[in-house]
């Protein structure tokens, strides 16, 4: 019950920050725009060609909003004073974590089907891939949600939320381009290509589903709320 | 306090309860006990460990070395002891800035397991008796510091505590407010509601409390009880253990 109040509590406070609201719209109207030039391709007969580079479009502003979305979650409450509230309540390192995690992914599930419905609105229209369609939602999904989670790492290690949304959209980046490098030598494998996340990321943008590619994310989110716990409870042991 | 509730079996044990913060020791072998419908008064310099003592009995904070008994059950194995039995307003009474009052004493309600009707009667309950209404929509980060103050005290008494922690609480409060806030205590205290009232202000210890401790550098350097006519002699006691550094024994004499 305490991981539904902190989840609660963080929903309540994302939804009445102006931030998150005005994030959403700018998001999406910049992804109207982008929809609105692609509406050309999808003239030419194929949805996916409209909404693959949309989804992409969106896995790129991601990067910004995600950081800047989640940014107080963590180094708010430290700011504001009130993670002993928590932590008097006896609610543990990481249920306190994992509640501020989960209120973040209604928000970033609703963007996600806010951009998908315009290339949708069209579908009746065509045909769409609708394999390849679901491959590269599922992807962003997973992509969102990973950044979500590095975000509140992030937060979780700073009492400014801009220095935590400063550190995630960096981190979010080197993780997409560490294996750049490599990639300009022509080196397809190896570990430094496994830890980028571009190579999972357009893997599934592509329509390929791979268990490999799904456990790369889920990895990556878990990692990422094991040490936000362990930074959190190094602080209740500090006080 | 009467008779019959001095008697009663401890809300609070402290034993040999040791805390080191920023490297110093803040809190060293505390020993202390607290009846059901006592108020107990907790004096210190800045620095003498009255804070993290608190921090500590509120569970916010976890003793280096030592036991912390609720109701005679360790709370340091169940922390969900805390969140039952304790109330506790922390010093500046931090607040979510972008919440109204309302949204906090739903979330501190459920935090502290009340829901659905139980929480709807006691947030009802709490608006009422600290004049909460005219403020109950407003957001928190936009309330006086006074204001704050009566919502971080309706937080930590919303979900009816055995044991109440109040950190300065009469910060920022005017004249009256500080009025109200010691029949509040008296009111808790008749109730059998056992209080720690931490303060700077001596004046407040001989108004409410019946018992008062003296922290000096982290020690227990006096615990006994305090009577509304004794100021004088509580002002000697204090300025005789802060500004002489005096040692527990001699104070203890």
């Amino acid at each position: 019950m305490t991981l539904l109040a902190v989840f609660r509590l963080e929903l309540r406070r994302l939804l009445v920050q102006p931030l998150a609201w005005v994030l959403l719209a700018l998001g999406l109207a910049w992804l109207g725009w982008c929809f609105t030039r692609l509406l050309g391709d999808f003239l030419a007969g194929e949805i996916q060609r409209a909404a693959l580079p949309l989804l992409g479009q969106l896995a790129q502003i991601a990067f910004l909003v995600v950081p800047l979305l989640a940014m107080s979650t963590l180094a708010g409450e430290r700011r504001n004073g009130t993670l002993p509230l928590l932590f008097a309540a006896g609610v543990p390192a990481s249920r306190i974590v994992l509640g501020k995690y989960l209120a973040l992914l209604p928000w970033l599930l609703a963007w996600l089907l806010l951009t998908l419905a315009m290339p949708l609105a069209l579908a009746h229209t065509t045909t769409p891939d609708w394999g390849k369609l679901a491959a590269a939602t599922l992807g962003i999904a997973l992509m969102l949600a990973a950044l979500a989670a590095l975000a509140v790492a992030a937060s979780a290690f700073t009492s400014h939320p801009a220095i935590a949304a400063v550190v995630a959209l960096l981190l979010g980046l080197a993780l997409w381009t560490v294996n750049l490098g490599a990639q300009m030598a022509g080196i397809d494998g190896g570990a430094i290509n496994w830890l980028a996340m571009s190579t999972h990321g357009q893997n599934l943008l592509r329509g390929l589903v791979s268990t490999a590619d799904i456990l790369w994310f889920v990895l990556l989110v878990a990692v990422c709320l094991a040490l936000a716990t362990r930074r959190l409870a190094a602080d209740k042991e500090r006080g | 306090m009467t008779a019959a509730l001095s008697a009663a079996p401890p809300v609070l044990q402290l034993d040999r309860v040791t805390r080191r913060r920023a490297g110093r020791v803040a809190v060293q072998d505390l020993n202390l006990e607290l009846a059901p419908g006592q108020v107990l008064g907790l004096l210190g310099v800045n620095g003498a460990g009255k804070s993290t003592t608190l921090s500590m009995i509120a569970g916010a904070l976890r003793p280096d070395a030592g036991a912390i008994r609720l109701n005679g059950e360790d709370f340091l194995e169940r922390p969900e002891l805390a969140r039952r039995l304790v109330g506790w307003l922390p010093e500046r009474a931090p607040v979510w800035p972008e919440l109204s009052v309302m949204e906090h004493l739903d979330a501190h309600g459920r935090l502290r397991g009340l829901h659905g009707a139980a929480l709807r009667e006691a947030r009802g309950a709490i608006i009422e008796r600290l004049e909460l209404q005219p403020l109950a929509r407003r957001l928190a980060g936009i309330l006086s510091q006074g204001q704050r103050q009566r919502l971080g005290l309706a937080c930590a008494l919303l979900h009816r505590p055995a044991l109440l922690v109040l950190d300065e609480p009469a910060n920022a409060l005017d004249p009256v407010q500080v009025g109200a806030l010691r029949e509040l205590i008296r009111e808790q205290a008749a109730a059998g509601t056992a209080v720690i009232l931490s303060t700077h202000v001596l004046v407040e210890v001989t108004a409410v409390c019946d018992r008062v401790a003296i922290l000096h550098e982290g020690r227990l350097h006096h615990d006994g009880p305090v009577r509304a006519d004794d100021h004088a002699a509580l002002e000697r006691r204090f300025f005789g253990i802060a500004m002489q550094g005096a040692t527990p024994a001699a104070c203890a004499a």
